[in-house]
């Protein structure tokens, strides 16, 4: 297990830059996850530590030695790959094998067979040894994968979104099973992924990528409840973010804030909270732009007083709970609601926030400036990272 | 259970394709027949004759036959043998790289298959003479290139695209060298396609009369040329002529039938994506 | 006046040896399902258990091997596909590729003769109301996805018919792209109030659009009923395990007394649970049956809970919910929580269940067991 460090490092294919300035530190033993859009360049970071890819710029490090120049085969990482990669005309037992008998690697038939058969236990697939990857489906075909990975002792793991072609509930089933896992395996894991919810259950420590670019990295209560800008913050959660545009103003003995619907303006008050209010003092804060979580945001289908006014847009299930998206001005919110509800399309619904789970952005840069209740998210934040 | 209607027309659809089969085969039944005439009995019998083996002995072991076959060999198997070693590597090459003017390539080489043997002979028979490999074995494999190469290479290109790029990366990653990967891991992939258009190919080089015809002359003689040999300068010995014709397509045919199974599939396979 | 009623709807496989065999010969068995006018409903069902089968003899592309199809009063049995008065809205698009948007769009009016402005005041009726009016003059080629599905459907409901039919046409965009095209289709049919059958294996998207939902497995109907019913009171077991993401925790149990109590007692394991009280009337000491609860429903217990201790194996964080998985014998029983409390592994906590969220199934059959009532 090793030490992982990129210092710098830019990688262009032809005209596209897809690295611009990556610099990142993954300790050892960590399962640490790079998470972004598609085509933010994880892959390419992920075949760069591997030595597929040549950096333009910049260093790779396996536990402080330069790797640059090192072939992928002498780097001993192990990799899974998007689609498997499992070679078609061997069966599952030799793919699995395939490492450990090249001539790096070399291990004897006996150690081979020994290794094998604990992967395929813990990936439960002592009964597809003897299958070809044509034989498999896409969920036998991922544990195949895995399972070429676990019988080695590499430096590091590597896994490019081995979960993304798996339907929702193999890929729920198996993340969980990954989970338990990696807590047994206790070694040094990088994982790409575009899903948030495998993000934040599976990393110690994730990294935000976007077009080439760290946005941020930190632990997933960090990046969920203080993410560093709007993009952050819409891509962890579901249903998305609610971000709108506020006016605070003051008033006395604190601050409310204004913002539009339709013609009108709603008034609210910003609850008392020692942090919000010395950010907007110092920063003499008056346009941002205001976050709140579906989770937070609370409805009615009856007027009530502190609750303004909205027209559904759509309700639908995502689950174990649904999301009622209502109209307002220009804008579309999102709430969470129980499955099973009678509502109506277009009809009338009323809305209140809870302002003292709010995060507030600068309404031009986007940038994170401060939340509600920051010192306590803080704090879990660092317990958390013990985890 | 077959209606009365549908079996009239099963046993016609029969019919039709059998008269069709022997008209089509007709010549090479005729000829395999007149292998086994006498001079005098190859105008006068048709179904119905004394069957010698003369023709058989005056071919095969009196005359240099032996030798006609061994130059075809070498000349058609030589010609395969250095499009495999050049077209494989040169195949993946364009599957896996993007470079400047990459279908340009890919076309030109295609292009060596559409002009007709007979067009670019006489241009070649004169730099042959020049640069001295009129007549020789180096001369007519180089030339069997034309044949040979763009088949080979547009099939196995097919190939080699339909594995996906992440296989490589896995062996790397597992620890193999380069050549190892090629050999272990791409090759038994893209030997379907290899073997059948390799054998295509063969059975093109062996068929090929203009070449060698105009560039080689004693020194280099491969049966299809030599059969001319028979034809005699006052008289056609047709018998022999039959026996030289037939033993020559004997190779062919025996390939062809081995691996028909496997001809539609190994070309086709590679070359349709998805 | 119902929109579409099935009647004792048969389909035998035809041995042409394309489909692989499952466990009976009938793709469709003995298929009974009336669609009232105006309502959304789906087939839901894993693949391969006849969902689409059963839309292609409704739409009049199969033969029915028995039964009756009647849309509105009228019989469509012996009917071709078009004069059956429907839309269909297929996966494969199969846009007509030289034609332009709107020349799709109003082929099969054309086709039909239909008068020239007639064409076009509908076009220009239908465009807005599927968004599809700054693409009228594209090429498919040049469409997304999305576009594509609208003008599809488009296609579908320009002729105003009866029925309306699509089978998943969702199934080639991705995650964003999908939930945003389900809003439009909700909205959609709602505005047209079209009698709409809608063919899926994603139980969220069934879920989330229709009115009624019919899941079929290995050409059977298991249950017929509003997203709230399947949810809430499956009729089995298949049923209970297909709807909910995460899946309802189905475990097998037998069932102890203990002074009196009854409790859910698990192989391998020490949990107990309390037998929700108005179970007693159908269960016994050492009654075997399976026991099924969502993973919302289980609860971490307060420190004065009777539940039985239990040690955590896996604990995910999704930022919205935390996610704990309990080993239970062989099986992993997961519960989800919005608790802001932050679980390690090896941590101990008590569970509970929501008593009334708690079913029984058979053992055998996987029927569900449900209290007598009185």
């Amino acid at each position: 297990m090793a030490e992982i460090k990129l210092e710098h490092v830019k990688k262009a294919f032809g005209k596209v830059q897809a690295l611009s300035d990556i610099t990142l530190d993954v300790k050892d033993k960590e399962f640490f996850v790079l998470f972004g859009p598609a085509g933010a360049g994880k892959t390419t970071i992920l075949n760069t530590i591997a030595g597929i890819t040549m950096p333009d710029e910049g260093t790779v490090k396996f536990d402080g030695k330069v790797m640059n120049l090192i072939d992928p085969a002498h780097r001993n990482v192990a990799m899974v790959f998007e689609n498997y990669a499992l070679y078609p005309q061997m069966t599952v037992y030799d793919n699995m094998a395939s490492a450990l008998r090249s001539k790096l690697y070399k291990t004897s038939e006996e150690e081979i067979k020994e290794r094998i058969a604990w992967a395929a236990k813990v990936m439960k697939m002592e009964n597809l040894l003897e299958r070809l990857p044509s034989q498999l489906s896409n969920g036998q075909k991922q544990r195949v994968a895995m399972g070429r990975a676990l019988v080695r002792t590499p430096n590091v793991f590597l896994m490019d979104e081995p979960l993304a072609h798996l339907d929702a509930k193999l890929r729920n089933s198996m993340r969980t099973e990954l989970k338990e896992m990696q807590a047994n395996l206790g070694s040094t894991c990088i994982y790409v992924t575009h899903d948030f919810m495998e993000a934040m259950a599976l990393g110690d420590r994730i990294a935000i990528i976007n077009e080439g670019n760290i946005v941020q990295i930190g632990t997933g209560d960090e990046i969920y409840y203080m993410p560093c800008n709007e993009f952050t913050a819409s891509l962890m959660g579901d249903p998305q973010i609610n971000i709108f545009k506020a006016r605070i103003i003051e008033e006395a003995g604190g601050y409310s804030i204004l913002f539009a619907v339709g013609e009108d303006a709603v008034n609210l008050p910003l609850p008392k909270d020692a942090g919000i209010y010395k950010a907007i003092k110092e920063n003499g804060l008056e346009y941002v732009d205001l976050g709140i979580r579906p989770q937070n945001v609370k409805y009615a289908f009856e007027p009530t007083e502190g609750y303004f006014k909205a027209s559904v847009y759509s309700y639908e299930s995502i689950g174990n709970k649904s999301v009622i998206v209502a109209e307002c001005g220009d804008y579309q919110l999102r709430m969470i609601a129980p499955n099973g509800l009678n509502v109506a399309i277009d009809s009338d619904v009323y809305i209140r926030f809870e302002l003292d789970r709010s995060i507030l952005f600068d309404e031009n840069t986007k940038k994170y400036i401060v939340r509600y209740d920051e010192e306590n998210f803080k704090a879990l934040a660092n317990n958390s990272e013990g985890k | 259970m077959k209606t009365g209607k549908q079996r009239t027309l099963y046993v016609l659809k029969n019919l039709l394709l059998l008269i069709y089969a022997v008209f089509a085969l007709f010549p090479l039944i005729w000829m395999i027949l007149i292998s086994f005439k006498s001079d005098t009995e190859v105008f006068t019998t048709t179904f119905l004759f004394h069957p010698t083996l003369a023709n058989y002995r005056e071919v095969l072991i009196r005359s240099d036959y032996g030798r006609y076959i061994r130059d075809s060999v070498v000349v058609s198997g030589g010609a395969v043998l250095v499009s495999i070693i050049v077209g494989v590597p040169a195949a993946y090459a364009l599957a896996r790289y993007n470079f400047p003017r990459k279908e340009d390539l890919a076309f030109q080489i295609l292009s060596y298959k559409f002009a007709p043997e007979i067009l670019v002979v006489l241009p070649l028979f004169m730099i042959y003479q020049k640069i001295g490999l009129y007549d020789s074995y180096l001369g007519l494999i180089w030339v069997y290139q034309l044949i040979s190469l763009p088949l080979l290479i547009w099939v196995v290109r097919g190939y080699f695209e339909d594995i996906s790029v992440e296989i490589e990366y896995a062996a790397q990653v597992d620890g193999y060298s380069w050549y190892q990967i090629f050999f272990k891991m791409l090759v038994p992939l893209i030997k379907p396609g290899l073997v059948s258009s390799a054998l295509l190919a063969f059975i093109f080089a062996w068929n090929s009369f203009t070449f060698p015809l105009i560039l080689s002359s004693n020194k280099v003689y491969p049966v299809t040329v030599a059969i001319m040999k028979y034809l005699g300068t006052d008289s056609a010995h047709y018998g022999q002529l039959a026996v030289a014709s037939t033993v020559s397509a004997l190779p062919a045919m025996i390939f062809a039938l081995c691996i028909q199974k496997h001809l539609v599939r190994g070309l086709s396979f590679g070359a349709v994506k998805g | 006046m119902a929109g579409l009623t099935l009647n004792h709807l048969y389909k035998r496989y035809d041995n042409s040896g394309k489909k692989k065999k499952t466990k009976n010969d009938f793709a469709v068995k003995d298929l009974n399902l009336v669609c009232e006018q105006g309502e959304f409903v789906a087939l839901l069902g894993p693949s391969g258990c006849g969902k689409t089968t059963t839309l292609r003899m409704i739409a009049g592309l199969e033969e029915i091997t028995d039964g009756e199809i009647y849309i509105g009063e009228r019989l469509v049995n012996k009917l071709h596909p078009k004069d059956r008065n429907i839309g269909l809205a297929f996966e494969d698009y199969a846009m007509y590729p030289p034609l332009n948007v709107y020349e799709n769009v109003a082929f099969n009016l054309r086709a039909k003769g239909v008068d020239k402005n007639e064409i076009d005041k509908k076009v220009r009726e239908i465009a807005p109301l599927m968004q599809i009016n700054d693409i009228l003059d594209k090429m498919p080629v040049k469409l997304s996805g999305g576009q594509k599905q609208r003008v599809n459907i488009a296609r579908a409901i320009i002729r105003e018919p009866e029925l309306l039919l699509m089978d998943e046409p969702l199934s080639h965009l991705d995650g964003k792209a999908r939930q945003a095209m389900r809003t439009e289709i909700k909205r959609l049919i709602n505005k047209i109030k079209c009698t709409t059958v809608y063919v899926t294996h994603d139980q969220l998207e069934a879920m989330s659009l229709a009115d009624k939902i019919a899941i079929i497995n290995f050409g059977v109907l298991q249950q017929f009923g509003t997203p709230t019913e399947v949810y809430d009171d499956p009729a089995n077991e298949f049923v209970a395990s297909f709807i909910g993401e995460p899946p309802m925790n189905i475990l097998e149990t037998t069932i102890i007394s203990k002074e009196g109590t009854f409790f859910f007692t698990f192989e391998n394991s020490n949990l107990q649970i309390a037998v929700p009280k108005r179970y007693y009337s159908v269960v016994s000491d050492g009654f075997k049956c399976k026991m099924g609860v969502r993973p919302m429903d289980v609860l971490i217990g307060g420190p004065d809970s009777k539940g039985t201790p239990e040690e955590i194996a896996t604990f995910e964080n999704l930022g919205d919910e935390r996610r704990i998985g309990i080993h239970v014998g062989d099986v992993l029983m997961m519960l989800i929580t919005e608790d802001e409390k932050r679980y390690k592994r090896g941590d101990i906590i008590k569970l509970e269940v929501r008593e009334e969220k708690t079913h029984l199934f058979d053992i055998e059959t996987g029927d569900r067991i449900r209290e007598k009532t009185e």
